[in-house]
């Protein structure tokens, strides 16, 4: 797909922007605070009915404002035109996403319809950060491939919620019988997601092996570990899953009515990265840790390429100054073999050469505008 | 003060309690009313009060009705081995007017969710076990597609084991009329799921 232009109004600072955009590479070029990020934000809103920072749509409205607006002309790779708007009312605190003037009843089906592949300085916290990060990561991605899980976790969610209300309205007092429904509940769902992410896992790795070998020409072998919140003894069959599930459940029954919280679930699973069999996040220079977070995303691109029906559009958040020559010139030439890219970036030195047409544009952001559209 | 009648400000105010009524649409209605005839206006307000005055609860299937028992209970055309538990008494209006179900319902009032405070003693539980007699054959669950529909399904078809009734939930699927290639995946998988054997 291709977002061929954009319209923002009173996103974050700016109060009413117009993109057309290239068909291949956009550069965002401008000092820091201009609002280059933030025009990323807002292509994150047309795909993903979100942004991918901020937790809530109220904190991108200007300041003072009552509604932010995002207009957006999206092409598919079949040339299909669709025309896109998200819209943010701050006194209903309501959003509404719509697609050739219809209302979408369900943000998660949007998820997916728009694959998205962003790399951004927050992502650092998927090496370096928490499991919960790690899980954040993987979701997004399976989700975008599957529909069946953005509602398998949607589900999975609720069940926590309600299980959890449980556990804490019974101060630690017996709780059994009121559990039962939701044990089964929880057990039939986790069991889903897990032999999902297992299964995404597997197929996965061929594709990061790939990414990470055109970055690096040394011999490091990357890893990925899953490691699920069960022991499971035998394959990860749903049947094996279930039963793992179950048994745990049944042993922390006591520790979960101490902490008031569920305790079993693929809400606790764990993804572990390696390079040569070494703890990426123990062992791992700040290089490694860059180089491969680059080739799970460059990973990422090309898996939801194969199982999108559309090619994802990248998303580069400040992405080249955090890397030395030698990797950016080569996550530049992944880039340049990819799709439509957006790239934000304070010099353009590393763009020197490039010829500007209308496959690859440069924007000079400034002050919530664009100040200049190079072009020819 | 927005308006220049106190009457007219309590009205709106009243509308707009109303579920899915805004404040734009329950002023619109208010003056509305005002231009009603006097006599429609105390029929509507009666029909209001007769509402709450005449409507009770079925003691029997907790169905809203006039009479005690409700006409479905008291009615001998009716499958008396048969019931039907479904959520709220919407849900008997939608499933009536199948016109393909003959048997009896029972209206649990809701289905578990811990989050609103919903427990199992919430619901007409009990009063549904009572009704189980030797000549019950079916208990259908038609409770609704979602989180709390299903683990309520669940504890259900748990408490009736021991009964040893026929005790089927009804399928989730595909909407009649749609084509497979159109379905989204979700529902395509939860019918999967549910699939029959020919």
């Amino acid at each position: 797909m291709k977002i061929l232009n954009a319209r923002l109004s009173n996103f974050r600072n700016h109060a009413e922007t117009e993109f057309n955009f290239g068909s291949h590479m956009n550069v965002l070029l401008g000092e820091n605070g201009m609002g280059k990020t933030n025009t990323l934000e807002a292509l994150s809103f047309l795909c993903l009915t979100k942004s991918f920072y901020a937790s809530t749509d109220g904190t991108v409205l200007q300041r003072g404002k009552t509604f932010f607006e995002i207009e957006s002309t999206i092409q598919s790779d079949t040339g299909k035109e669709l025309r896109v708007r998200v819209a943010y009312d701050d006194q209903q605190k309501k959003k509404k996403f719509t697609i050739n003037s219809a209302d979408t009843e369900k943000f998660s089906s949007v998820i997916g319809m728009f694959p998205v592949v962003i790399l951004s300085p927050e992502n650092n916290s998927i090496t370096f950060g928490s499991p919960a990060d790690r899980r954040k990561f993987i979701d997004l991605v399976i989700s975008q491939s599957s529909t069946a899980y953005v509602e398998d976790m949607v589900e999975y969610r609720r069940i926590l919620r309600q299980r959890n209300k449980i556990l804490t309205e019974a101060r630690g007092k017996d709780c059994a019988a009121d559990l039962l429904p939701w044990n089964e509940m929880l057990v039939k769902y986790g069991a889903r997601i897990i032999h999902k992410r297992n299964m995404f896992l597997q197929e996965f790795a061929p594709y990061i092996a790939q990414t990470y070998s055109h970055i690096v020409d040394e011999r490091e072998t990357p890893k990925i570990e899953y490691a699920p919140t069960v022991k499971v003894s035998g394959d990860l069959s749903l049947e094996n899953i279930i039963a793992a599930l179950e048994t745990k459940l049944q042993k922390k029954k006591n520790d979960e009515l101490r902490f008031q919280t569920t305790l079993v679930g693929p809400h606790r699973d764990e993804i572990i990265f390696s390079l040569n069999g070494m703890l990426l996040k123990h062992y791992a220079s700040q290089g490694q840790h860059k180089t491969f977070l680059v080739a799970l995303k460059a990973a990422e691109f090309f898996y939801l390429k194969e199982r999108c029906s559309d090619t994802p559009v990248f998303l580069l958040d400040d992405v080249f100054s955090e890397l030395d020559e030698q990797r950016s010139g080569k996550l530049f030439s992944i880039v340049e073999s990819l799709g439509q890219t957006f790239i934000t970036t304070t010099s353009d030195k590393m763009f020197g050469g490039a010829e500007w047409n209308s496959h690859r544009r440069k924007f000079i952001i400034r002050n919530g505008t664009v100040a200049q559209e190079a072009t020819a | 003060m927005l308006y220049t009648s106190e009457s007219i400000e309590r009205l709106v105010e009243q509308f707009a309690q109303l579920p899915s009524i805004g404040r734009k649409t329950a002023q619109r209605l208010a003056m509305h009313v005002l231009k009603m005839p006097r006599e429609e206006v105390a029929a509507f307000s009666k029909a209001l009060v007769d509402v709450k005055d005449n409507v009770r609860y079925c003691t029997i299937c907790f169905n809203i009705t006039e009479s005690d028992p409700c006409s479905i209970c008291s009615s001998q055309k009716r499958n008396r081995a048969i019931i039907c538990v479904v959520e709220e008494p919407n849900d008997v209006i939608a499933v009536e007017k199948t016109h393909e179900f003959n048997g009896l319902y029972h209206v649990l009032g809701g289905a578990l969710s811990p989050l609103d405070g919903v427990s199992p003693e919430d619901l007409k539980v009990k009063e549904l076990l009572s009704r189980l007699q030797d000549d019950t054959a079916e208990i259908i669950l038609a409770l609704s597609p979602n989180v709390e529909g299903e683990a309520t399904t669940l504890y259900l078809g748990k408490l009736l084991k021991p009964f040893n009734i026929k005790t089927t939930r009804i399928a989730r699927g595909l909407p009649i009329g749609s084509d497979l290639e159109f379905a989204d995946e979700a529902t395509l998988t939860r019918a999967l799921e549910g699939r029959v054997a020919l």
